[in-house]
């Protein structure tokens, strides 16, 4: 059983790191809407030019 | 492609006169006004014509001088402080409600040309709440400028105001995802470190592995229990504080007493451990939660809408007789103000001007626009027909008509019955209950046999834990709920899903409820020529006018006429005339076609058309029933409920209605609070109440009866108030979802019952000590499980057909009401 001891540690490792992906994704507005992103693909366009700065 | 009718840019039907060419994607087009050939010619100059070639829906037809407009009024630092959120480093940001978003063209069309305007970061369009969220540098560019360039491209654009709803919404969302995850993960991994005590396996580990095991419980419950239950710890003291039992505290205690019993086990190394219990538990109360402020925030996006009501400004003339663009906020009493054609009054006044013609169909339920003479009062909100004219203003902000109508609705919500209170006592003195039932265990056991009085304790907390009692509403109304948004219903508080299924009166509101919300030609009446001939005339005559009456008769003859129309002109209130191929024509009152010659009796509420010899045609414009609306009302009362209208507009108008839907009990020329009191008459004896409605004037009633539906294609204001919202504009689905709404009851009930059933046969055992801990949890978990799978038979089943949608063209649907 000593396996544990390493499989543990690193599930919880795992779990750790998908937490911090998770929040990063939220805090970087990939959750607030959930509605426009999905129709935009149905326009089929060269990609989007960065505004001028 | 463009049809030869219609406009190339918003789709509206060419006018006869002053068709205008432009030249945009390398084809010639025919436009149908300045605004929209500005609007066109700036998107092709931008180089995104490709707009034309995405787009799923026509335009939104721009003012006629939207490119001229003025934001500057925006620049004075009083205004910008509310709508101007600055991100420090010279970088500046606001919240943009856009008018006119319809598809997803609009969103890359707006995307791309505020992107092209220089100075602007970053630009985000949400389609479905129509809102922009714009970030610029303010040393390269303004709010004015970027307002002119959607504007220009043909968006009305109002900026709201920053510190408002928005970001505690934003926040409040990004929370509960927070929690809602780190919930998930951590019942996962509590329940993979509980399943090798669930399934014996533990009795072959070493003692030191087993506790090993206890501790990661600890360690993976205890951000679940201190982070993602924390709204339910905040919620439980908030009505602790304001000594109610709300159902957050017996969550709470639950909560609590499950960890800490567990942590002390956990410490003392012997006995079982319950983290995964308490994660599940967490984890699908955050999961109803959820579900259920989605569609909450969902609906609210629509209710912005509500600031477009009134202007944000008002042309304030000055003592020289210039005009000055002024917030509404700085209107003050006796100022004089201009309001334009089709521009909304922004402030309760007197007419100055000769006469205008005002629709205050918002206000008032009056389909038909009123005729103002000088002297007359006008009220805020209301639209200008013709104009410009000069308002003296009388009342100002809170004091207005409109305002009035706001504070009638927020009573109204005050006194709203508390339909959750009943359940939520009910599940607070269930889990005291079992909280003493838990001490007296304890204690019983402590006389009896000292070393089983802990886990028999805890297996009796466990074992009743409030999982299924409190899933038991949220997982069926969660189902209810997604069942009926598939059906264009938008269910705003789910307490309206009780109420729809005990209602037993619908009150209907006429105007754009029952009937559709344009005006349409219901009858010509010939004196002289064909009817073709005379329908081309009048038809051009028509589109000279803004008049909702005209437009009625314009959109009545599709074709362009080729006549030659000059000295056109619109008399406010009374109508139009114009010469057309030499021969002078009038529309509109009977005594204005035809200027003094006798009139013809029967026509005297008709249209005429008449010219210098007499009478030519008499045009009747009517409502026009819902297809659907006879459907609907027959569905109602096959359920059993009875069907009522009220009304602002006109006995006979309303008569007509009430006798095609063979609605007996109507009421016509009802004020909002007449409405009210006839509500609360209807409720003192004995009735639930359903209110139908869409005008300004439906809000307090909506929000005064037991359960409202509003409908979304009507004025957006009453779905502030309004419990459900059809965004379909379908009536039918009222009865579709009183279905739904009756299912979703039973099973809830039968969920309850499950419940009650299930802890009542297994706590004594538990009492007993007759179930260990591993048990309870296992009983607990299936028990939810039930209540879930329960729950997923709403919407499924065979639901009695409603209302089968009537075949279109059927001539008793479509037949107008005179």
């Amino acid at each position: 059983m000593n396996i544990l001891l390493l499989l543990i540690p690193l599930s919880l490792l795992f779990m750790a790191g998908a937490v911090w992906v998770f929040f990063w994704a939220v805090n970087h507005d990939q959750f607030d809407d959930l509605d426009t992103p999905g129709l935009l693909p149905l326009d089929d366009l060269e990609p989007r030019e960065r505004p001028p700065e | 492609m463009q049809s030869s009718s219609s406009c190339w840019h918003c789709g509206e039907p060419l006018p006869a006169g002053g068709v205008v060419h432009a030249r945009v994607a390398g084809q010639g087009r025919l436009l149908c006004c300045q605004g929209c050939r500005a609007a066109a010619e700036w998107i092709e100059q931008l180089g995104l014509a490709d707009y034309y070639r995405l787009r799923t829906a026509p335009a939104q037809k721009p003012a006629a001088d939207s490119g001229n407009v003025s934001h500057d009024a925006w620049d004075s630092a009083d205004n910008a402080r509310h709508v101007i959120r600055d991100l420090g480093d010279g970088l500046r940001e606001s919240l943009l409600l856009v008018d006119g978003v319809r598809c997803t063209a609009c969103v890359w069309l707006i995307e791309r040309s505020l992107g092209a305007t220089s100075g602007v970061v970053s630009v985000q369009v949400n389609a479905v709440a129509q809102r922009a969220r714009v970030t610029w540098r303010d040393s390269r560019t303004t709010l004015p400028q970027i307002l002119q360039a959607l504007s220009r491209t043909g968006y009305r654009a109002l900026p709201l105001d920053a510190r408002g709803l928005d970001d505690l919404r934003r926040r409040e969302s990004r929370d509960a995802l927070k929690r809602l995850l780190v919930a998930g993960f951590g019942a996962m991994q509590a329940m993979m470190y509980a399943t090798a005590f669930y399934l014996g396996a533990a009795d072959a580990l070493d003692p030191s592995t087993r506790n090993l095991l206890r501790w990661l419980g600890l360690l993976v419950a205890t951000p679940v229990v201190f982070y993602s239950a924390r709204p339910f710890f905040a919620g439980a003291w908030r009505s602790l504080a304001a000594r109610r039992v709300g159902m957050d505290v017996p969550v709470a205690l639950a909560i609590a007493a499950v960890y800490v019993a567990s942590l002390i086990e956990a410490v003392r190394g012997t006995g079982e451990v319950y983290f995964d219990s308490v994660s599940m538990f967490v984890f699908f109360l955050l999961a109803g939660r959820h579900l259920e402020m989605r569609a909450r925030h969902r609906a609210r996006d629509l209710t912005d809408a509500l600031a477009r009501l009134t202007p944000p400004f008002a042309d304030r003339k000055r003592d020289d007789g210039t005009i000055q663009r002024v917030g509404i906020h700085e209107l003050c009493v006796d100022d004089v103000v201009r309001v334009a054609e089709g521009g909304i009054v922004p402030a309760d006044g007197v007419l100055l001007s000769e006469r205008a013609s005002v629709d205050e169909a918002l206000l008032s339920g009056e389909s038909a626009p009123q005729s103002r003479r000088r002297g007359d009062p006008l009220i805020a909100g209301s639209v200008l027909q013709d104009g410009p004219v000069f308002v003296r203003v009388q009342r100002v902000g809170a004091d207005t008509a409109l305002a009035g109508i706001a504070a009638l609705v927020g009573r109204a919500h005050a006194q709203r019955p508390r339909l959750q209170v009943a359940g939520e006592l009910a599940a607070g003195r269930f889990v005291m209950r079992v909280l003493a039932l838990t001490a007296l265990t304890a204690v019983a056991w402590g006389i009896v046999d000292a070393s089983r009085a802990f886990p028999a304790a805890i297996a009796v907390l466990v074992i009743s834990c409030p999982c299924a009692f409190a899933l038991a509403v949220p997982a069926a109304l969660t189902r209810a709920l997604g069942a009926l948004a598939r059906r264009g219903v938008l269910v705003v508080k789910p307490d309206a899903i009780q109420a729809l299924a005990e209602c037993t009166h619908a009150l209907f509101d006429k105007t754009g409820t029952l009937t559709e919300s344009t005006l349409s030609l219901s009858d010509v009446h010939t004196f002289n020529g064909t009817r073709a001939d005379v329908l081309r005339m009048a038809a051009t005559l028509a589109r000279q006018s803004r008049h909702p009456v005209a437009r009625a008769i314009a959109a009545a003859d599709a074709g362009i006429a080729d006549a030659a129309v000059c000295d056109v002109a619109t008399h406010a209130g009374l109508g139009v005339s114009a010469t057309i191929d030499g021969r002078v024509l009038r529309l509109g009152r009977a005594d204005f076609a035809l200027s003094g010659k006798p009139l013809v009796s029967g026509y005297d509420d008709a249209v005429l058309l008449a010219d210098d010899v007499g009478p030519i045609a008499a045009f009747h414009v009517s409502e026009r029933l819902r297809t659907d609306a006879g459907a609907a009302i027959d569905a109602l009362r096959a359920q059993g409920v009875t069907a009522l209208i009220a009304s602002g507009d006109a006995s006979v108008k309303v008569a007509s209605v009430a006798a095609r839907l063979n609605i007996s009990t109507w009421r016509a020329r009802v004020l909002p609070a007449d409405k009210l009191a006839w509500v609360a008459e209807l409720r003192a004896g004995g009735a639930r109440v359903l209110a139908v409605g869409d005008g300004v004037n439906d809000a307090p009633v909506l929000a005064g009866a037991d359960v409202s539906i509003a409908l979304a294609e009507g004025a957006e204001l009453t779905q502030a108030s309004s419990d459900i919202v059809l965004t379909g504009g379908r009536l039918d689905a009222i009865a579709y979802a009183r279905d739904i709404a009756r299912q979703t009851l039973a099973i809830v009930r039968q969920n309850q019952r499950w419940a009650l059933i299930y802890n009542l046969s297994a706590v004594p055992l538990a009492a007993l000590g007759f179930v260990s801990p591993w048990l309870a949890a296992l009983g607990m978990s299936l028990s939810s499980l039930g209540v879930i799978l329960n729950a997923l038979r709403i919407g499924r089943g065979e639901l009695p057909r409603t209302a089968p949608r009537p075949p279109a063209p059927a001539a008793s649907a479509r037949e107008a009401v005179a």
